[in-house]
């Protein structure tokens, strides 16, 4: 397998310009990086975000009016999985002091800090525990942690970043507790990249002005989500997990408190009522709805259930318009398309370069404009290399890391990497990649305050989940800190809520009924039912094999 | 020519004071050896089941690293680990139907016939230095130590890995002599330490320890020579438990072999590391003014 | 859910394109022959088995997660025609076979000790005592032979029995817990979770400290930071504009800890 001679050839042309461009790197010179007002027109002209098509105003809820892409506002308008006055919600299958939905970064953190103060948790999650966009983050953790950094600096290169749209209340609380949370990290027995006396091995990454980003060779996320998920199971008394068992709707009290959510088992078909007097949403992002028709470096339960979720029982989303393309998606293999390559190549010095060889920007913009440079110099400068199977590709010059950091970088720092290039016959640390912008993270998503609380009493939500952290673009590194601070702080704000005394009044589905009157009001036929939990990979040939018209109601009910 | 050493599990974690010493000695006496960069436990146990052959697999698998070092000769200090290694390395060479079925079995490693020689340290010593050598390196002879030799049971069994005629019993001799030291020979040099029994009979071990300490210090030594960690167990830490049930009437030193060396060549506390012995084998060490330091 | 159309990106004549993760036979792309656990299915060739077998109509329940060789959940065990060899992979980057036969193990039981991280002892014989069956290890090396990651998991095994802690850690690091290595275990040890323990210990007892963070976090606990961060959250557009454009890069080539801006007001 590997390269075609085709793509041999063009390789030639990367090598050619390669000693030069490394001897610029040695100087410490860049290719030139973008003013605020440049950015402003290279997003307009080619972010997927900027363009008309494809989006459309959601009819009901509380975001009633907002343009959505066509794929999320689809979402907003669907109906529940169940019928609501069908349900006897009396007979309770679970009860816990707190109910945490998702069991990937946010809410394992949520689940341990819950469990620290005293309350009983469950854990409930779709797929295993840690089966989440946690465990895929590569390149690393950001943490003002260095003396020439400090928080000021953190919040500064984070509002930038997002164009000065992020909800300032939000950032100011990552900034602060983002070196508590790696401290925290530390404590539990995260293995981080150090030099030999201890000092964390920080690096740039795309939009910061100190290296802030902390890792863990190129699986910090996944590094993050063991050593999380090893220490939920040494808290067995505490915490009760359960998997292949998401939550479908949530459950409220008659007085509009949060109140639980009714789950689902995966593999028996069965629903659960789970009360408790306060619900943490950290169900993750949006990437497997595929908008625009993407390819995606998301996790295979990745559907948007939560702010499906608390949609329908009313609370307001922030930002949902804003999707992250992250800019070096793998374009070649075709077995490997859609997934990431971290940021920390081009933080560790590779040049994206074009099908000449030379570079068209400078490599470590913020992502959204990084994407918009890509899409720009494929499909507008026509310089894009052409995969066997059609799709466009520039390269990321990895072998430059070798030349600047000494032989073997590669293979230490991006280990996982190597492995995944290495199966299908291409060595990352003598080769370039092809890359092209792929569908990355939910920039927006459920509203909520420094504390992770909702409008909704009793509701907090964290993580991917939530939105207006990062407002319409998020840096690197500021997710898998976005999870772990605002997991540890929904999990003690929850803790504390619980420990007052919260009264459950009768459980309820009214809001999913008033939620689907406004729906048919809306003249809404036929809408979609979710949360979809997961994507249908079908083909149309199969697809139309099953013969879903066809059958009698008794099957479709067995399916 | 080239030679490989593999440490053993035990001397990296409990039996420091056997390794460090050794080869810091090694390297005073001029010899070079190349641990093995990877290794497994030896498995610790030759099976005597003729049909058992996945206890094969570990050692084997160790003397294949040693092949793929180039070398030709793999040293090891631990009786049990020598011991197995040596007869799976016999296996190897010599039963063509048993090296065929784990050959096969291992696929991801070489094919091995027995290339390298499995060596102990005391063999190693005496071929590549010979005792004039060592008694010419000796800075701090051991004069007046009156030391028992001990083999335990798996460095003469059976004859064909014997580091030696089992009824020689020269080896241990000489050793002890080139370093200035009084060998004093007794009945038990060659007796089981109980090892074996200690799971299922453990006062039969404590029994059969007590009579080796015993033996030794009635036919005139002060001290007791080891070779084995697990000997090292029964015969030194676990003289308290002996002393306290009377069988035997106080504590006695006991010295790895190769410590005994460090300290002769003069080489220093940090390698010889009697911090790990017993206090009384310090002791006598001290008054015997053996000590440089 | 998903838009049919084709990619936008391209600037070539159209040819059949897959959207979202959805597999497609692409126009002159030849189908191979596989059995899933079985039964024969045709697929296109190039396809990795996780997308092959949804190209067959399987919808993952278990089986399936990142869908990029990290998480773990879809193991996958499988022969080919004419060999007895057994092969492992994940079936996320594993890319199908003619007439390969395979089934997942989405899912093997392994015991998992119990312990308090904060009151272990950072030792080997802290791991032999939560883990005594370390010691039915025959160094048959199946283990390292299933393990889709490359990881020598004998090799880490054997670093334990040796008693270095840190090695263990180092050599299991690329770990994904899928489990194979327990599924062919000889001496029936669950090795990934030992090695987790090792590498919690490794990170927390072993590793040095960061004392640059114990400092900050220090310093952010006396609330030095807190009127910086809210004088940002109230401040204009444009005033933080200026901020941004201000900030001063440290140099891509300086090693962390030696480089101090000129403005430190903010520090």
């Amino acid at each position: 397998m590997g390269y075609t001679p085709e793509m041999q050839e063009l390789i030639k042309r990367v090598e050619a310009t390669r000693p030069a461009r490394v001897e610029m790197a040695r100087r410490g010179e860049n290719y030139p990086a973008l003013s605020l007002e440049e950015r402003a027109v290279v997003l307009e002209k080619y972010h997927p975000d900027y363009q008309k098509e494809g989006r459309r105003p959601v009819k009901v809820g509380a975001d009633k009016g907002l343009v959505l892409p066509d794929e999320v506002a689809t979402m907003l308008e669907s109906v529940s999985l169940v019928r609501p006055d069908k349900i006897d919600l009396s007979n309770v299958d679970f009860e816990a002091d707190i109910l945490i939905l998702g069991a990937g970064g946010a809410g394992t953190s949520a689940a341990l800090l819950a469990s620290q103060a005293g309350a009983s948790v469950i854990l409930t999650t779709k797929l295993r525990h840690g089966d989440a966009n946690t465990m895929m983050a590569e390149g690393g953790i950001q943490a003002a942690t260095q003396e020439c950094d400090s928080p000021f600096y953190h919040y500064l290169d984070t509002i930038g970043g997002g164009h000065f749209t992020n909800q300032p209340d939000l950032v100011a609380a990552l900034s602060h507790d983002a070196p508590l949370s790696i401290a925290w990290l530390e404590s539990l027995g995260m293995v981080f990249n150090k030099l030999p006396d201890g000092r964390m091995s920080v690096r740039h990454f795309g939009g910061s002005s100190r290296k802030r980003m902390h890792s863990s060779a190129d699986m910090t996320g996944a590094e993050i989500m063991r050593v999380l998920r090893d220490e939920a199971r040494n808290r067995k008394d505490k915490i009760t997990i359960l998997e292949f068992c998401p939550a479908v709707e949530l459950l409220m009290d008659e007085e509009g408190k949060c109140a639980g959510a009714l789950l689902y088992n995966m593999d028996t078909r069965e629903f659960y009522i789970a009360r408790a007097k306060a619900v943490i949403i950290a169900t993750g992002g949006n990437g497997r709805l595929h908008i625009k028709g993407f390819a995606t470096t998301n996790h295979y339960g990745a559907t948007m259930d939560g702010v499906v979720m608390a949609y329908r029982a009313g609370v307001a989303t922030t930002c949902l318009y804003s999707t992250q393309y992250h800019p070096t998606g793998v374009a070649y293999p075709e077995q490997n398309v859609g997934l990431l390559i971290t940021e920390k190549v081009r933080g560790l010095g590779a040049h994206v370069l074009n099908i000449d060889g030379e570079q068209f920007c400078f490599p470590l913009e913020p992502r959204d404009v990084e994407s918009a440079e890509l899409i720009k110099e494929g499909v507008e400068k026509n310089k894009a290399v052409i995969t066997p199977t059609g799709r466009l590709g520039l390269w990321l010059d990895s072998p430059m890391i070798d030349m600047l950091h000494g032989e073997g970088t590669v293979r230490k720092e991006l280990p996982a990497k190597f492995i995944q290039f290495d199966r299908h016959g291409i060595d990352i640390s003598k080769q370039p990649m092809l890359v092209y912008p792929t569908l990355h993270y939910q920039n927006g998503g459920v509203k909520i305050d420094a504390d992770c609380q909702t409008t909704i009493p009793g509701l907090y939500s964290a993580g991917e989940v939530t939105g207006g952290l990062h407002g319409e673009n998020r840096l690197m590194g500021n997710s898998l800190q976005d999870v772990i601070t605002f997991g540890r702080r929904a999990g003690i704000a929850a803790a504390k809520y619980v420990s007052g005394c919260v009264q459950l009044k009768k459980l309820t589905l009214d809001h999913v009924v008033k939620f689907e009157k406004e729906l048919a009001d809306a003249g809404i036929d036929s809408p979609m039912i979710a949360p979809i939990l997961l994507p249908d990979y079908a083909t149309d040939e199969v697809s139309t094999k099953r013969h879903m018209e066809a059958r009698s109601e008794a099957i479709q009910e067995a399916e | 020519m080239k030679i490989s050493y593999y440490p053993g599990c035990t001397l990296k974690s409990k039996a420091k004071n056997l390794e460090e010493a050794a080869i810091a000695s090694l390297a005073a006496l001029g010899v070079e050896v190349e641990e093995l960069p990877r290794w497994n436990c030896c498995g610790a146990v030759h099976s005597l089941a003729d049909d058992d052959l996945i206890h094969y697999v570990a050692p084997v698998r160790d003397l294949v690293r040693a092949m793929q070092q180039g070398s030709q000769k793999l040293v090891t200090l631990c009786s049990m680990c020598y011991n197995t290694l040596a007869r799976a390395n016999l296996i190897m060479r010599d039963d063509e139907v048993k090296r065929k079925t784990i050959n096969d079995f291992m696929t991801e490693e070489p094919d091995y016939h027995g290339e390298v020689e499995v060596v102990h340290f005391l063999n190693l010593i005496r071929d590549e230095v010979g005792w004039d050598k060592v008694r010419e390196k000796v800075k701090a002879p051991l004069t007046g130590m009156k030391i028992a030799p001990y083999y335990g049971c798996t460095l003469l069994r059976p004859r064909s890995v014997a580091i030696e005629p089992p009824e020689s019993q020269e080896l241990f001799r000489d050793f002890l002599t080139a370093l200035g030291a009084t060998p004093v020979e007794f009945a038990g040099s060659s007796v089981c330490c109980g090892s074996y029994q200690i799971l299922a009979s453990p006062e039969a071990s404590k029994d059969i320890a007590g009579k080796i300490i015993a033996w030794a210090t009635k036919a005139g030594a002060d001290a007791l020579a080891l070779s084995c960690p697990l000997c090292e167990f029964n015969l030194g830490k676990k003289q308290p438990e002996l002393i306290e049930t009377g069988r035997i009437p106080g504590a006695v030193p006991t010295y790895y072999f190769t410590q005994l060396l460090a300290i002769a060549l003069g080489l220093g506390d940090d390698l010889h590391r009697l911090d790990l012995n017993t206090e009384c084998s310090l002791e006598l060490l001290k008054s015997k003014k053996c000590l440089t330091a | 859910m998903i838009n049919e159309r084709t990619c936008q990106c391209t600037t070539e004549p159209m040819q059949p394109m897959a959207t979202g993760d959805r597999a497609i036979l692409p126009k002159g792309a030849k189908t191979i022959p596989i059995y899933v656990m079985g039964k024969k299915y045709d697929v296109p060739e190039t396809l990795t088995i996780m997308k092959a077998m949804e190209y067959a109509g399987f919808k993952f329940i278990r089986g399936a997660g990142c869908r990029g060789g990290i998480c773990g959940a879809c193991p996958t065990v499988y022969r080919k025609e004419g060999d007895y060899k057994l092969h492992f992979g994940l079936a996320c980057q594993t890319v199908v076979e003619p007439n390969m036969y395979l089934a997942q193990i989405p899912f093997y039981p392994a015991n998992r000790a119990t312990y308090d991280i904060e009151t272990i002892e950072p030792t080997a014989e802290a791991i032999y005592a939560l883990y005594p069956e370390l010691f039915r290890c025959v160094a048959c090396n199946n283990c390292t032979k299933a393990c889709p990651m490359g990881v020598q998991v004998l090799d880490y095994i054997s670093a334990l029995k040796q008693g270095d802690v840190a090695k263990a850690a180092q050599l299991s690091f690329d770990c994904i817990q899928c489990g194979l290595c327990a599924s062919r275990c000889m001496g029936e040890l669950p090795q990934y979770h030992i090695a987790q323990l090792a590498r919690r210990l490794y990170g927390k007892y072993i590793q040095p400290r960061a004392e640059h963070l114990q400092k900050r976090v220090a310093e952010i606990e006396a609330g030095k930071y807190d009127k910086m961060l809210d004088d940002l959250t109230t401040m204009g557009k444009d005033q933080l504009e200026k901020l941004y454009k201000e900030r001063e890069r440290e140099p891509d080539m300086a090693p962390p800890g030696t480089w101090m801006p000129k403005d430190t007001q903010y520090l």
